[in-house]
């Protein structure tokens, strides 16, 4: 991991058009009255803004056109996930398929499953969650016990998994599972794609801290899907997700979770601040600024066909704790009483509530700093 | 890196390894005070990519000398030292890597340690951040043609950010030493403690912070991001 420089963030096409482009549409298209969807708004669900989003060609950007995509640029992609998370638009629907799933599917999967998933993905229509989590495998990811096993008619799925945010509004789940009897750890795994309204399988709700339901429980009860539903190579599941894991530890939305309440914080304290707020601004839009940097070069290299495993990782780290860390910042110097009815306080009582998963979801604090200590040569 | 500033650099290491016995003069006389000077005007015609590369190399040589005074001038200082300060972490972080695969305790390396290896990933992290800053710092002046006023807010952003990281970075990089990286005979000092005094030249935290939240103030909320976006990417 020695000697860092940044990779160059050269997308093609005119940006300065696609983010005008991309601003005029959303200045009409994004709901203008939930100021607390704008938090953490990967999380916000709201499908007719994926779909129209969808239809205005900002979904699939990188799928084939013959899919139903864009056939754009990941780095333009970059580009338009940035601007959409930095105006709080509320993208959660459509977020795993659109960042994770389709590319993957794309990647990995038969022609069938392209063609049968790919446009509906690029629609910003059809939804996808990812099925990893299970009870006694949260970190330790290989030990997975969901089984599927391969019959004449095709795989018969047992097993629970579990965390699977947007279980309840997708159409497909893509699921981590043991294929090959008597394997370990990682594996004789390998990834299948499942339709949820697949008979035997059983969603229910987990209803999170702030009273909202994100995630889900996922049943599998003897479930059996066609022999096609496998993705990618039997048995190399384990691989196939790493490289998945890649797509979603780097991104923009790792630093800008809490962007909605820095804008509010910046546009309260007016153009003449008191030096504390005066201090915190410029100690906040220190830290975007470096990470915005470190999110493209990574971002970058990711579109040039590299694997920066490490550097996502410290995208990560470093990005979960700014945007965890801003709600406290903020709290900590502003006069705002708990539930006073300003966006300010709005959003500071949100994101202090949902700060705590930031650091949890796409792998926890202690693992990500794990994956750096081997990058380093410690492990 | 290109072949022109690898050779630079190459002439760097040996250079700054040589002032840090003999003083400036081998700087002065191999010619770095002419690095940013055009070549038409009989200088190297280099760029601040260059001088970031260059700063990073004195950072850890020759923290003690002069040699960002000598290539550029006073109002590109603090972001000259952003350049050595990512240099002397990159250096803190590679001696602490080195050290706690070196020793052992309880019969393995502390690298072995989970408790260890959280700590150094922490820093590197802060390592890395700087490093960024500085090469982003780097890619605006040139872009501007080093011109600072064109590049006010990647200054205080990159300098404040590289302050900020000298206290994770040093403590750790202590902590993980153990008493050997507080001797004088061993080199950890000699980058840990040019970082503590650059921390306050060329602008503390406080300064910076409140120049940038100032200018960030003046854009608004959304003013931010527009401004963030059309200057970079």
């Amino acid at each position: 991991m020695q000697g860092f420089a940044l990779y160059p963030f050269d997308p093609p096409g005119d940006i300065a058009a696609l983010r005008a482009d991309l601003r005029a549409w959303l200045a009409v298209n994004q709901p203008k009255d939930d100021v607390v969807a704008r938090a953490n708004c990967w999380a916000s669900f709201d499908r007719d803004f994926s779909r129209a989003l969808g239809a205005a060609g900002y979904v699939g950007m990188t799928l084939p056109a013959r899919y139903g995509g864009g056939d754009r640029h990941p780095l333009e992609r970059y580009v338009v996930i940035e601007e959409l998370l930095a105006a709080g638009a509320p993208v959660g629907a459509h977020w795993i398929a659109d960042r994770q799933t389709g590319p993957l599917i794309l990647r990995y999967g038969s022609e069938e499953q392209r063609e049968r998933y790919l446009p509906g993905i690029a629609k910003g229509e059809l939804y996808a969650c990812i099925g990893l989590s299970e009870p006694g495998a949260g970190s330790d990811l290989a030990a997975v016990r969901t089984t599927a096993r391969e019959t004449a008619e095709g795989w018969r799925i047992n097993g629970q998994k579990i965390w699977t945010t947007g279980a309840h509004f997708s159409h497909i789940i893509l699921a981590l599972v043991r294929t090959e009897e008597g394997s370990e750890r990682n594996a004789g795994l390998s990834q299948l794609l499942v339709d949820l309204d697949t008979p035997g399988i059983t969603i229910r709700p987990i209803i999170d801290m702030a009273g909202h339901h994100d995630f889900n429980e996922v049943f599998f009860d003897d479930v059996l899907v066609p022999h096609g539903a496998l993705v990618g190579e039997r048995g190399q599941g384990w691989k196939q997700v790493t490289a998945e894991l890649g797509l979603e530890r780097s991104g923009p939305e790792r630093y800008l979770s809490s962007h909605a309440l820095f804008v509010a914080l910046i546009d309260a304290a007016g153009p003449d601040p008191d030096p504390a707020v005066a201090t915190l601004i410029g100690e906040l839009a220190s830290e975007m600024w470096t990470l915005r940097q470190l999110s493209m070069s990574t971002a970058a290299k990711l579109a040039a066909g590299e694997d920066p495993m490490v550097e996502a990782s410290v995208v990560k780290e470093l990005g979960n704790a700014f945007e965890q860390d801003m709600p406290r910042r903020v709290q900590a110097i502003i006069d705002c009483n708990w539930d006073d009815d300003t966006d300010l306080a709005k959003l500071l009582r949100v994101l202090l509530i949902a700060s705590p998963s930031f650091s949890l979801r796409g792998g926890t604090r202690e693992v990500i700093r794990g994956i750096i200590a081997r990058g380093l040569g410690l492990r | 890196m290109s072949a022109a500033r690898d050779m630079l650099c190459d002439t760097a290491r040996v250079v700054f390894a040589e002032a840090a016995k003999a003083g400036i003069s081998p700087v002065e006389e191999a010619g770095f005070g002419l690095l940013l000077v055009p070549e038409e005007q009989g200088g190297f015609g280099g760029d601040w990519g260059d001088v970031n590369a260059v700063l990073q190399i004195a950072g850890v040589v020759a923290p003690d000398l002069p040699v960002a005074e000598l290539i550029v001038d006073a109002p590109l200082l603090p972001a000259a030292a952003v350049s050595l300060m990512a240099g002397a972490m990159g250096q803190a972080l590679a001696l602490s890597i080195d050290h706690v695969n070196m020793r052992q305790q309880f019969g393995r390396a502390l690298g072995k340690f989970q408790a260890v290896q959280q700590s150094l990933a922490v820093m590197a992290c802060e390592v890395r951040a700087v490093e960024a800053a500085a090469a982003a710092l780097a890619a605006r002046l040139d872009g501007v043609g080093l011109d600072p006023s064109a590049a006010g807010f990647e200054i205080a952003a990159a300098k404040l950010r590289a302050n900020r990281a000298v206290g994770v970075v040093t403590s750790i990089a202590h902590q993980v030493h153990g008493a050997i990286g507080f001797t004088e005979e061993y080199d950890l000092h000699r980058v840990t403690v040019p970082l503590m005094r650059w921390r306050g030249a060329h602008g503390h935290d406080a300064h910076w912070a409140r120049r940038l939240g100032d200018q960030v103030a003046g854009l608004g909320g959304r003013g931010l991001w527009e401004a963030m976006t059309a200057r970079g990417a």
